[in-house]
């Protein structure tokens, strides 16, 4: 074999060869000089960790199972209508955006797009630079953090305001259903949901940043409406305060 | 001169052929087989045809519910009505309210006149209903296939 | 070691159960890794900065933790339970009137199917807003996504089970805001109600998918995204160790 055409990565001199590094005692050799490693073995380490984990979900699950019993209403009866008909929590979300428009739109349109979106997320932002930090970087954070406080705030009023001047009531045979009731809310939510977009597009942003925005605002008003569905809907599907809610009705009693 | 100049297959693309084409006839099988498979066979009871009662058991301007059909018996002027109890928004059981004079549905408030017509609340299209017959004086009702509507038509009635 | 204990585990029954020897060295811990069907989902060795709690706050683990819960405490429910809408909610009574520790597994299932979509809902985010879908990820994220589907769809049908007022609504009003898909919404709703309501053909479907389709269906996925997690390099966060050191480099 020619000897100038070996490549000794470690070595500094190029006129030396090979150079005892270290002796192996039962360890694999591609582990030697391998640069800074930051890595420990898996076992037992991990192994513990996730013992530790599963004691820690176990209990916490037996806790709440002693203190609290799953609920169990009277048997199904097609004829009588529980007042308020609720979905499953996590559908909460779902059926208040019923509240605010046409099903088609809100609980079909709007849902698939989001679906979508989601999974197109790592389609649209395809630079793997920042990839396993939280935030990607400071920026990243403070965008973060600005959404979710503008949907926070903006969310609930708009919820509010629509439950109080519902287009779909005060427009009731002046415009048909598909303005009232599509067209109307389509431009609330598309206004709501680009709003903070615009205002970032002034930033020069990064596809990542612009996927910030996104998501934030969109896992924010699921957050915002899932709880709205879920907290403060009442008997007749009306506004209330949790802990004022009209003949003793728990929307606990739910879960 | 030639349109289409015939084009020769390989022994091996003619197989490769054969074997996805018999691959795409298999899944088609298959699919078609598992949709006939689950899809929905309606019997008796509910999703069948039911006896509602006799006509005079339904006088002009009366609003009747039938359990075992979750359905209204509605006569107004021209004929009976059966109206699905189901609320065109989310499903639920919508009361018929003698005093307010309409069907108010305790979910979300929709409210419905006595021929099923929206008047209020989030509801997206009138009540549906369901094909009547009289035979011999009996009410049946088919409640297999609920039919959809964008209004109220007197075409909608089964006169008596 | 105890010499009765050497006697044992070098034992060639014992070694044909445990290719390896006690984990106290770099080879065996190893070895423990790689011979060990439960074990060999995990890299031998792995990244400090992947096993940082305030990087994944171990939702992945967890989620996969609460399904194993809801896995054994919903086959031990099956043993007291049948889906036929007379006896459904009797067996409910039955079980928690009636059977030790009933109660208990209930709503240990409950609980544990509520926790597992928070989780799962939680461990999304932690995967966007560290950025961990981005390339070589994008697939397994979708992967995610679909699993996140699965869980809502899982816990929904597991909602019509006990056949109480509750279960009943609910399941009728989320099913009715299926039929507003537009083209196959109805058609659908009909396929997952086995009839135009609610009644015994849902609950007979709806049995089948909360306890055998869905279930074998999150185990898959499951599978194909933690092998995923191996194949592209364990969590994003070792990808931020490699970056640093090349960072280093390009000063020198």
């Amino acid at each position: 074999m020619d000897k100038s055409t070996i490549k000794e990565p470690f070595s500094k001199s190029s006129a030396k060869t090979y150079s005892l590094v270290e002796l192996v005692h039962r360890a694999p050799t591609f582990m030697v000089d391998h640069g800074p490693d930051d890595t420990v073995f898996a076992f037992p380490l991990v192994a513990l960790l996730e013992l530790l984990l599963t004691l820690g979900v176990s209990l916490v699950l037996l806790w709440m199972s002693l203190s609290v019993n799953a609920p169990l209403e009277e048997i199904a009866n097609p004829n009588q209508t529980t007042d308020p008909a609720k979905a499953p929590w996590y559908f909460m979300g779902l059926q208040e955006m019923l509240e605010h428009g046409h099903p088609t739109l809100m609980a079909v349109l709007l849902p698939t797009l989001m679906v979508i979106f989601v999974v197109l997320i790592p389609y649209l932002d395809n630079d793997s630079h920042g990839a396993g930090r939280w935030f990607t970087n400071q920026r990243g954070k403070s965008i973060t953090i600005k959404t979710a406080l503008y949907v926070v705030i903006v969310m609930p009023i708009y919820i509010f305001l629509d439950s109080m001047f519902p287009p779909r009531e005060l427009l009731r045979g002046i415009f048909p259903d598909l303005v009232s009731q599509v067209i109307i809310p389509a431009i609330f939510m598309g206004v709501i949901v680009l709003l903070p977009l615009l205002v970032l597009n002034r930033y020069h942003p990064t596809p990542r940043e612009v996927m910030l925005v996104l998501f934030t605002v969109l896992f924010v008003s699921a957050i915002v409406f899932t709880l709205t569905g879920f907290l403060f809907r009442g008997p007749g599907f009306k506004l209330y305060l949790p802990w004022a809610m009209p003949g003793g009705y728990n929307p606990f009693s739910n879960l | 001169m030639q349109l289409f100049e015939p084009k020769k297959l390989t022994r091996g693309q003619f197989l490769s052929l054969s074997w996805l084409s018999a691959l795409v006839v298999l899944i088609g099988e298959t699919a078609f087989g598992l949709m006939k498979f689950l899809k929905p066979t309606a019997s008796g009871g509910f999703g069948g045809s039911i006896y509602a009662g006799k006509v005079e058991e339904f006088p002009p301007g009366s609003v009747n519910y039938i359990l075992s059909g979750r359905f209204y018996i509605v006569h107004t002027t021209g004929g009976l009505l059966a109206l699905w109890q189901r609320c065109t928004h989310l499903g639920c059981a919508v009361p018929w309210v003698e005093a307010e004079d309409q069907f108010h549905g305790p979910c979300h408030g929709s409210l419905f006149d006595q021929v099923g017509v929206v008047k209020g609340g989030p509801a997206p299209r009138p009540l549906d209903i369901f094909p009547v017959t009289i035979k011999d004086g009996e009410v049946w009702v088919d409640t297999s296939k609920p039919l959809e509507r964008t209004g109220f038509d007197p075409s909608q009635l089964t006169p008596v | 070691m105890p010499s009765w204990f050497q006697t044992i585990t070098k034992s060639r029954f014992w070694q044909s159960f445990f290719r390896h020897g006690w984990p106290d060295n770099p080879l065996d811990r190893s070895l423990v890794m790689t011979t060990n069907i439960f074990f060999h989902l995990h890299p031998v060795k792995v990244s400090r900065k992947s096993l940082r709690v305030t990087y994944s706050f171990g939702l992945g683990v967890m989620s996969i933790i609460v399904f194993l819960i809801l896995s054994v405490t919903g086959l031990l429910l099956m043993f007291y339970y049948t889906p036929t809408i007379e006896r459904a909610y009797t067996y409910i009574l039955h079980l928690q009137t009636q059977v030790p520790f009933g109660q208990l597994l209930r709503n240990l299932h409950r609980w544990a199917a509520h926790f597992m979509v928070i989780v799962v809902v939680l461990h999304m985010a932690r995967v966007f807003y560290t950025g961990a879908y981005k390339p070589p990820r994008e697939f397994n994220w979708v992967i995610g996504v679909l699993l996140l589907l699965l869980t809502f769809g899982a816990s929904f049908t597991g909602y019509l089970l006990p056949w109480d007022q509750l279960a009943f609504w609910a399941i009728t009003v989320g099913t009715s805001v299926a039929a507003y898909a537009p083209g196959a919404g109805p058609t659908l709703r009909t396929f997952l109600l086995g009839g135009a309501e609610v009644g015994q053909e849902a609950l007979t479907r709806f049995y089948a998918l909360h306890v055998m389709l869905i279930p074998m269906g999150i185990a898959l996925l499951t599978s194909i995204h933690i092998w995923r997690v191996r194949k592209d390099g364990g969590l994003s966060a070792n990808q931020t160790v490699d970056e640093d050191h090349r960072d280093g480099q390009k000063h020198d």
